[in-house]
């Protein structure tokens, strides 16, 4: 099994392995699917006409984890801003449960973005003259929750996420891993379908990176959100549940990661060194000793 | 969003020194010059304002003192006092002249007096006597300081030497200052026996100035009769057309310096914030609450910088008549009310003009870290 600290519906605090009892229950996610279809982004035009993106098509499924991986300049973040109603596509169409959000007139798109889509920036981008707790509350305001209402949800989320006692810090304050968190926090305060991440870990050690995925991923699992993470990190592959390669603004590879159902290790479905079928079922493994002790406890089980 | 307002105003403690200083500095040249303006207009007219008369009474046609000259026959005097409504009438004569004490030379509405005049002398005397006595004059304390004269000196009016026996205040201008000698003496040194400049008339309880001076007007030949205010109004005109036009257009020049510097000041607080302003229209913010938090704080900065600009306005305008008694600051509620109302317009309008650019910007931008 994945160690996450996760149980029903609560995100358990990845600094305090006893903050279980005292941690909230956050209110399931909202879910929605997100479906691309033939989506082409182009700047500028004539002879200084610049594709970015290129007829991709993908849809995202609650719950899903999915890492959009490229080089620089490959089209990741214009595709990313095109998820998020930041950006309207030249050609095709982005839909959110069925509705075109792309074809929405350009007013009815902030509300889109408050409330069905949380953002997480690469350099966090929390409002410098704002505590923790102010940084949250006011995206919550924005989306019309009344003073005391958007303190207490940031409040019960920066508690959840570890930040008890930082609420009241400036961000300057705060280490990168915690900036990272109020920005989580941030990103899901009104309780959005879709969680976007440019390069969330582009800040972080190491350490503290793999730290904020295993949370965005806890956050997706248990809640039932999406996330979808741009990043040029091939160490947090192992979080996804797919992996993209963007490259030129079109998809030259697609990764489908699965979990060793023995050891836990995420393992590329494509590239697993073994796979069973089980009642329906597919899983894969990371090696035949793997496999052979999955079998084994298959058979004890009948 | 008033919350983000007044956090990004008064979080960081240099910033705010800046943006509210730089408005109250831009805010107090303004103020400032404005009450220079003011205070001098006053102050030009302050013979006039402060003579105790209710009607100036002038040869026909004349209606201000400065740079005019108004010639009545003696007779008159008695001809207004017989007017229904006069309650007494002084008789003054007036020249514009030089004092010079020792090597100085000042410009000044020499005023000849009557022994028993009722108005038209000096109105604050900080030192020795108001009335002159033939062969004595009163001078204004800021032109004796300059000279270094005392009473007890003398200065040299219309060609003859007099001695100094009193001081006056708030008889100076930046255009001239105001002598006082007897009216004996001026009448003799300006071989004008017989005749008056100007009748200052007071009138009898219950009756108009405005009602008694077109009474004059109508029963005495040959004379302009004016209520002090309304004589005081010409003055003024007079001397703006003449000589303020310039302090007019400084003053309007410092306003618009003023403006811009407060303008760029609020500018540069936005702007400094922009990027975030950005980040927040990438999360959702509409521009209605962009503009809300700017205006915000554009105002409070505004605001404060208002305060504290009146502040060090009136700090100043305690202190310059110290350092040079005939500058006279002077901040009227007219003043306060047109600074105000432009600053507050014109910090919103340099608070908006960032936003309107994050506004118009596309909000992928942040993704971009731009």
């Amino acid at each position: 099994m994945n160690n996450e600290a996760m149980n029903n519906g609560k995100i358990q605090n990845p600094n305090d392995q006893t903050c279980g009892e005292r941690s909230r229950t956050i209110p399931k996610g909202n879910t929605a699917t997100l479906v691309v279809e033939q989506v082409t982004k182009r700047y500028g035009a004539g002879a200084t006409e610049v594709t970015a993106v290129r007829d991709v098509t993908m849809t995202v499924a609650p719950g899903e984890v999915v890492l959009i991986m490229g080089p620089s300049g490959s089209g990741k973040t214009t595709l990313l801003s095109m998820l998020g109603a930041l950006l309207k596509p030249t050609e095709g169409a982005i839909q959110l449960n069925g509705d075109v959000i792309s074809a929405l007139a350009e007013n009815r798109l902030p509300d889109i973005r408050l409330k069905q889509f949380g953002f997480i920036f690469q350099d966090f981008n929390l409002l410098s003259a704002l505590s923790a707790l102010e940084n949250v509350a006011l995206v919550a305001q924005l989306a019309g929750a009344k003073g005391r209402e958007a303190r207490k949800r940031a409040s019960d989320l920066l508690t959840d996420l570890g930040l008890r006692e930082r609420l009241n810090f400036l961000p300057e304050k705060l280490s990168g891993g915690e900036k990272q968190r109020v920005a989580i926090a941030r990103a899901l305060v009104n309780d959005p379908a879709i969680i976007l991440a440019d390069e969330p870990t582009a800040n972080l050690d190491s350490k503290i990176g793999h730290e904020i995925m295993r949370l965005l991923r806890r956050i997706a699992k248990e809640q039932n959100r999406s996330v979808v993470i741009v990043s040029h990190d091939q160490r947090i592959k192992d979080i996804a549940d797919r992996v993209l390669w963007l490259e030129d603004g079109q998809f030259k590879e697609m990764v489908t990661m699965a979990i060793d159902p023995v050891c836990g290790m995420s393992v590329e479905r494509e590239k697993a060194a073994a796979a069973l079928e089980v009642g329906g079922t597919t899983y894969y493994f990371c090696s035949k000793g793997c496999r052979a002790e999955f079998e084994g406890e298959q058979l004890k089980g009948r | 969003m008033t919350l983000l307002a007044l956090r990004n105003l008064f979080q960081n403690k240099a910033r705010l020194v800046i943006s509210v200083g730089g408005v109250a500095l831009a805010l107090m040249l303004i103020l400032s010059l404005d009450a220079i303006f003011t205070g001098m207009e006053r102050r030009v007219t302050a013979y006039i304002d402060q003579s105790g008369a209710d009607i100036f009474v002038s040869q026909s046609g004349v209606r201000n003192m400065h740079m005019a000259s108004s010639w009545l026959a003696a007779s008159a005097r008695a001809e207004v006092e017989a007017v229904s409504g006069v309650d007494s009438v002084t008789p003054i004569l007036y020249i514009t002249n030089m004092i010079v004490i020792g090597d100085e030379r000042n410009l000044a509405y020499i005023i000849g007096l009557p022994e028993d005049a009722k108005a038209g002398g000096a109105w604050k005397v900080t030192a020795g006597r108001g009335q002159p006595k033939p062969g004595e004059t009163v001078i204004d304390r800021g032109v004796a300081e300059k000279s270094g004269a005392a009473p007890g000196d003398e200065a040299e009016i219309l060609g003859r030497k007099f001695e100094i026996v009193g001081l006056s205040e708030g008889t100076a201008s930046l255009v001239n200052s105001v002598a006082f000698v007897s009216m004996a003496d001026f009448a003799t040194l300006r071989g004008t026996p017989g005749s008056v400049s100007f009748l200052l008339v007071t009138v009898k309880p219950g009756d108009s100035a405005e009602a008694v001076a077109a009474r004059i007007e109508s029963e005495v030949d040959d004379v302009t009769a004016q209520s002090t205010t309304e004589f005081a109004v010409q003055e003024r005109k007079v001397i703006k057309d003449m000589s303020t036009d310039v302090i007019a257009l400084m003053n309007a020049i410092g306003f618009l310096i003023g403006l811009a510097v407060m303008a760029l000041t609020v500018y540069t607080a936005t702007f400094a914030r922009r990027a975030e302003y950005g980040v927040l229209k990438a999360l959702g913010a509409r521009n209605g609450h962009l503009y809300h938090a700017v205006l915000m704080q554009a105002f409070i900065s505004v605001a404060l910088g208002f305060a504290l600009g009146l502040i060090f306005t009136l700090a100043v305008s305690a202190v310059a008549p110290r350092l040079s008694l005939t500058l006279a600051l002077e901040v009227s509620g007219a003043s306060l009310i047109k600074v105000g109302a432009v600053s507050l317009i014109i910090g919103g309008l340099a608070a908006i003009l960032p936003i309107r650019q994050i506004a118009g910007l596309d909000p992928a931008m942040v993704f971009r870290g731009k």
